[in-house]
């Protein structure tokens, strides 16, 4: 690719932009010829299973690594040449933070602060004591770090990586350790920030967290990106009307009289099927985006058909990723969602990736 | 937000202004690394090991001293036919209970004997030979404290797993690396003065108990210059073990790889280098030549040459049958392969885990 070619996004705004971005360690290809957008302003959820390649590629964007091919540009500089200017205006966690066991949480981060071009001394004090309050740790600031439990580890990174008051925040499983409380918080500091003009990269397998605040998303997989793009759209596709009606016949009488309605020229229905709720009722799945709910509604009322429940599914990157990762499930399948619950996504619990996989293998779950 | 102009090449971009509470520091590359080497020492002045091996370091002269000084206090306190000269026999047996040819010496010649003993078992404890004594255990067991310090301040940030965090802060991994190094000499430097101010206060404070007064007669403009030489070569001294440690520290990206490492160098060159000798002189010829002369090609030999040729000014004795400037050569190639080498692993070396 020209230089050209990688450096116009960043004109247009992307603040990191990679190109055939590529490593290999020995014969095993960690990350693929990987393309990335990630615009200023931007929360952008960076997802893939472990050993996807995600934490490889952060690594390769903060200079830790060398790419075996390819390149990135972050605020318009390559990181081959340029890394030390760049890093100065990006905050980042890399895995589970890792800090000086024999100093309190607040010298480690009078040591930081130094090691990010801060004066030394006291003139900094108090933007360390505004990070760690913003991260609740000024209480044990002064509790030496081997004595920290996990979840304040991770505070502790977070409160690292917004010390300089960074542009650029890189966040690599940034929840790891927290309760749910403290991943709730987590999620609001990430609005804060973005509200405050900051990009976030945000490598997570926590799928309903990153659908929570991320409004652009690159899936990874063995290495390769197999998606990207924003999470409206991602989910655009996958977006259901789910109907209950009292009798199974009705359901069938149901399917029929909106198939008739697609071959009549109802194009917003793509597909309708029958799947078998939790307790074997069968549910009508209709592929169609939900702002047609009514309009469902009414055309099986004008046939006498009156559904039980009506269930407007948004549905969930979780979906969208196991529908992208793994060719076994086919489209428009639910996996681990509360339908007709009265659950919306966005407040299911999180799954994590290793529970998507066992769901995806056939196990459980499936509906 | 606000929103500021950004300065360098990218000048279409512009910047979110950071919150004034960050207060960045000059950003040229030697303020930088003064300010890393600011950070490497307050580590180090946060850590429990360092205050240990420091305290190790001012106990040892301090004992050394409090040793010397018993041993003049039995001096002083010893009978006074403890001072006898030793009896000389000159032949046939002596009757019992009597010794004819051993004259009783007269109580002003064992006053003489005691006051000579006391004189050379408190040595010691007066200058010069109070800095020499400090020296040669500073020399000694200070290096290992070195070894110890430095193989943990280097090996210790990828045993920790901390070098994924300062690799992501901004400076260079070259400015890193000479932090750590710059670190190592300013310990270096308040180690060696440590050790041997307080080892020739300790000296100065316990000598009054031999009642010999300290002669300053060898305190020269002259004296004073070649000490300090000879205290900068044993900071070089330290300084060639510590280079050892961050090498392999590096190398082996662990406190231990630091630590085994440069202790290895430290007790095996001695033994590999009297091994070749030996060899040497078994082995006539240009090969048994060879073989003796590798030795002076390592660390240890070089070093104590340097000590050597500088001892003879201050402390009296003969020069070493290697140069200076042979040694500085050999002291000078060894730190540009172990620093160089240091320093291209840890540039081009991934930060995995």
């Amino acid at each position: 690719m020209l230089q050209e070619d990688i450096e116009a996004p960043f004109q247009s705004g992307a603040i990191i932009s990679t190109s055939r971005l590529t490593k290999a360690f020995g014969k095993l290809i960690a990350v693929n010829d990987l393309h990335l957008q990630v615009m200023r302003g931007d929360v952008f959820g960076f997802l893939g299973p472990n050993g996807s390649g995600k934490t490889t590629t952060i690594r390769m964007l903060l200079g830790l690594i060398r790419p075996t091919a390819g390149r990135a540009v972050i605020f318009g500089m390559d990181t081959a040449q340029r890394m030390s200017s760049i890093l100065p205006r990006i905050g980042a966690i890399v895995e589970t933070p890792v800090f000086y066991p024999y100093l309190s949480g607040v010298d480690n981060l009078r040591v930081i602060s130094t090691a990010s071009g801060m004066v030394s001394g006291k003139a900094n004090e108090r933007r360390i004591d505004e990070v760690l309050e913003l991260v609740e740790l000024h209480v044990q600031a002064k509790m030496a770090y081997r004595k920290y439990s996990l979840g304040m580890k991770q505070r502790l990174g977070i409160a690292a990586a917004l010390l300089t008051d960074p542009e650029l925040v890189l966040l690599d499983e940034p929840t790891n350790g927290l309760d749910p409380a403290g991943m709730f918080e987590i999620r609001q500091l990430i609005h804060r920030l973005t509200a405050l003009g900051k990009t976030i990269f945000l490598s997570s397998h926590l799928l309903n967290e990153v659908q929570q605040v991320c409004n652009r998303v690159a899936i990874l997989q063995k290495g390769n990106l197999i998606k990207q793009g924003n999470v409206g759209e991602l989910l655009r596709g996958s977006e259901q009307i789910l109907v209950r009606l009292n009798e199974p016949e009705e359901t069938q009488q149901a399917k029929h009289i909106l198939l008739e309605a697609m071959e009549r020229g109802a194009n917003w229905i793509s597909g309708v099927d029958v799947q078998l709720g939790r307790q074997g009722q069968p549910i009508l799945h209709i592929n169609a985006p939900k702002s047609h709910s009514a309009e469902i509604n009414a055309l099986l009322a004008r046939n006498k058909l009156y559904a039980a429940e009506l269930h407007p599914y948004e549905g969930s990157l979780e979906e969208v990723f196991l529908q992208l990762t793994t060719p076994s499930i086919p489209s428009g399948t639910r996996l681990g969602m509360a339908a007709l619950a009265g659950s919306s996504s966005a407040t299911q619990q999180p799954y994590s990736l290793s529970g998507i996989e066992r769901l995806g293998d056939g196990k459980g779950g499936t509906q | 937000m606000s929103l500021r102009s950004q300065t360098s090449t990218e000048g279409s971009m512009l910047l979110p202004a950071r919150t004034s509470t960050v207060i960045l520091g000059r950003q040229d590359y030697v303020f930088v690394l003064l300010r890393l080497i600011g950070m490497e020492l307050y580590k180090i002045r946060r850590r429990v090991m360092s205050k240990v091996l420091g305290s190790i370091a001012i106990a040892i002269p301090i004992l050394v001293f409090f040793l010397v000084s018993l041993s003049t206090f039995f001096v002083l306190n010893a009978p006074a036919d403890s001072f006898a000269p030793p009896c000389q026999s000159s032949g046939g047996p002596a009757p019992s209970g009597a010794s004819p040819n051993c004259p009783t010496p007269s109580a002003a010649q064992l006053a003489q004997a005691r006051q000579s003993a006391l004189r050379s078992t408190s040595e010691p404890l007066r200058l010069p030979s109070s800095l020499n004594i400090s020296m040669q255990f500073a020399l000694s067991a200070g290096t290992i404290l070195i070894i110890l310090l430095i193989g943990a301040i280097t090996g210790g940030e990828f045993s920790i797993g901390t070098v994924r965090l300062i690799y992501t802060r901004g400076p260079t991994r070259t400015q890193f690396l000479l932090a750590k190094v710059g670190a190592a000499i300013v310990c270096i430097a308040f180690g060696i003065l440590a050790m041997s101010i307080i080892g020739v206060l300790i000296g100065q404070a316990l000598n009054p108990l031999s009642s010999i007064p300290q002669d300053f007669g060898f305190l020269s403009a002259g004296w004073v210059g070649q000490t300090i030489f000879y205290l900068l070569i044993a900071m070089l001294d330290w300084f060639m073990y510590a280079a050892i440690a961050i090498f392999f520290g590096i190398l082996g990206r662990s406190t231990v790889a630091g630590i085994v490492g440069a202790l290895t160098w430290f007790f095996v060159e001695p033994i590999v280098g009297g091994v070749l000798k030996l060899a040497g002189n078994f082995s006539p010829g240009p090969f048994g030549d060879f073989l003796k002369a590798v030795p002076d090609y390592f660390i240890g030999t070089n070093i104590g040459a340097l000590l050597q040729n500088q001892e003879q000014y201050i402390f009296g004795g003969s020069s070493s049958s290697l140069s200076d400037f042979h040694a500085l050569i050999v002291l000078a190639i060894y730190l540009i392969v172990l620093v160089g080498l240091a320093w291209r692993i840890n540039k081009r070396r991934d930060v995995t885990n």
